[in-house]
């Protein structure tokens, strides 16, 4: 690595000196000071951390955070750069793989994994474009299922999603996952993409799926969930009150397709992951 | 490759970055070629043949690559190294799919798309993009000859090895320039006498050089992101048809001022019908204001 910045900045690599470049330089130095006040993610905290935070605030906030303290007993912040939702996304699944050594789900998961990669090659992604990421999240996976000599734990886990070079790879994985699944039921999903940005599915999937750092929103969720299997809980957490005057907590569950077109859907579902969405960011909520 | 032993497998750019010289290297193009250079994989250079039907066509221009560390996360640079008339040598291009737009920077693409995209950007308009030129057709059609001719003398001898190699390569595989590029400098002082003679074969080819945004401006499109969305298409298309089109060519020709005509002779039509329903709304008007609209409403 060391070796390779020496050579990169080898004289006779004038690259510098480019007029844009200074902005450009400019906005990122901004971004990375923003985005390293908090790690990728951060520590598991109590609700009253949350509380904390609009102490001086809202009052239905507060109110709402306390309604949070019935059902939920802590929260794990993510850095707020774009990535959010996705980096939340694969620290409660994996950790909900750590936790229950679910092997069934693992299984489970793997075949919708394959599912995905065909999806990708049949839309004419170049193999090599999205393989790495693909072979990431795959020994993710393995990794934490216990009783092999790669296993990992669960502060490992932490510290993996906090490592960029891993991190980043699982959330582009993610990206390419929901871009495939996007694009592959374009027609179900224009009419949401033509309500959110009037975009069409292709320019939707290169300007605001594929790019690291743009940010998520119901499409992305819906189709991250439907390509995995994986159900999604969001509670939402914003100043809204009911017209009674009453204060409640909204959420939403997103059950992927497989399972709510078999004939279960009235059934109650019980999300591997639930995500405190608070407007424009995404943090993980850990249920009592 | 020497490189396999250098380069720490477990990084995953240099993982990457091997992935796509193999993949370079099982599926060469006949538009592009590029190399990293061996003593690192971080640095390659390339040279694209000029895109057919525009002045660029039979020109063999070089470049460099400069891929960043965090790659596929964060874009390649280029910059030409060969005189071309478009884009200012030895300046990053700003291109959005190269460092000048990281933001629409995407991972799925690679320096295939991006060379791809680079060869679809040659004849659009600059519209004032830093590090563009706007030379005349005429002096991009003698940089496009001189290009051929020897490639660009560039960095260490090594590197310059790999430049040589390349032009070697490219120029294999270019076919020659086509006649009507080295008719046209002659063909210039004739232009205005040629295309009035539309009809004989080599007025279409002058008139096809005059104006190529009848086929060149459709092909490849003005925005650079639908350039880039458009790349892998281009690419099918630009390396699929080259024969047949070469066939096709000489019938296009004869075909396009035939069809010029009769879309000049459609004009004509609706001018004339325009002229006659403005004259008969201003005899109206002038009947009406004189009185003499009586003739009008008596017979309804």
């Amino acid at each position: 690595m060391e070796k390779q910045e020496e050579i990169n900045s080898n004289p006779g690599a004038d690259w510098e000196n480019f007029r844009d470049d200074d902005i450009m330089l400019q906005h990122s130095a901004i971004r990375d000071e923003q985005a390293h006040k908090i790690l990728f993610l951060g520590d598991k905290e109590p609700l009253s951390a949350l509380a904390a935070e609009y102490q001086s605030g809202s009052s239905i906030l507060l109110e709402k955070i306390k309604l949070l303290d019935e059902k939920y007993c802590a929260i794990r912040r993510t850095r707020g750069d774009g990535n959010c939702f996705f980096r939340s996304f694969m620290f409660s699944y994996l950790e909900h793989i750590l936790e229950t050594q679910d092997k069934a789900e693992i299984d489970r998961v793997k075949v919708n994994v394959e599912e995905c990669r065909k999806t990708l090659q049949s839309l004419g992604y170049a193999d090599f474009t999205f393989e790495d990421f693909f072979a990431l999240f795959l020994e993710q996976l393995e990794s934490v299922v216990q009783g092999a000599d790669a296993s990992i734990s669960h502060d490992e886990l932490v510290e993996r999603s906090r490592d960029q070079s891993i991190s980043d790879y699982v959330v582009m994985f993610f990206r390419f996952v929901t871009s495939g699944e996007i694009r592959k039921r374009s027609e179900f999903f224009e009419p949401f993409i033509l309500g959110l940005t009037n975009a069409t599915v292709d320019q939707f999937c290169k300007s605001s799926v594929e790019p690291m750092g743009e940010e998520s929103d119901h499409v992305h969720i819906t189709a991250l969930s439907d390509a995995l299997g994986v159900p999604v809980r969001v509670v939402y957490l914003d100043n809204s009150s009911c017209d009674t005057g009453g204060v409640s907590v909204n959420h939403h569950d997103f059950v992927p397709c497989s399972l709510s077109n078999d004939g279960s859907s009235g059934l109650e579902i019980n999300p591997y992951i639930t995500l405190l969405y608070r407007p424009g960011h995404y943090d993980i909520l850990y249920p009592k | 490759m020497a490189a396999t032993d250098k380069y720490n497998l477990k990084n995953p750019a240099v993982k990457r970055i091997l992935m796509e010289v193999k993949e370079m290297q099982t599926n060469p193009s006949d538009d592009f070629m590029s190399v990293p250079l061996e003593e690192n994989i971080f640095e390659w250079q390339f040279a694209i043949r000029g895109p057919q039907d525009t002045e660029f066509e039979g020109g063999i221009y070089h470049g460099r690559i400069q891929l960043p560390a965090e790659y596929p996360f964060k874009p390649p640079s280029f910059m030409l190294l060969t005189p071309n008339g478009r884009f200012e040598t030895q300046t990053k291009i700003c291109l959005s799919i190269s460092n000048h737009h990281p933001e629409h920077w995407q991972p799925s693409w690679s320096v295939r798309t991006a060379l791809v995209a680079l060869i679809a950007f040659m004849p659009t308009a600059p519209n004032g993009a830093l590090g563009s030129l706007d030379y005349k057709k005429e002096e991009r059609r003698d940089l496009a000859i001189r290009s051929r001719e020897a490639s660009p003398k560039f960095g260490t001898p090594e590197r310059q090895k790999v430049i040589d190699e390349i032009h070697e390569y490219v120029l294999s595989k270019a076919p020659p320039v086509p006649e009507s590029l080295k008719q046209t400098s002659e063909e210039h002082q004739s232009e205005k006498e040629a295309e009035e003679a539309e009809g004989s074969e080599n007025a279409g080819r002058s008139a096809d050089s005059v104006e190529p945004e009848n086929e060149g401006g459709e092909r490849i499109t003005e925005e650079p992101q639908a350039a880039v969305e458009n790349a892998d298409a281009v690419e099918q298309r630009e390396a699929i048809p080259r024969q047949v089109r070469a066939g096709v060519s000489n019938q296009q020709l004869q075909h396009r001022p035939a069809q010029r005509s009769t879309d000049d002779r459609l004009l004509t039509w609706a001018a004339v019908g325009l002229t006659v329903a403005i004259v008969f709304l201003l005899l109206k008007k002038l009947m009406k204001s004189s009185g003499y609209d009586a003739i009008f409403l008596s017979e309804s």
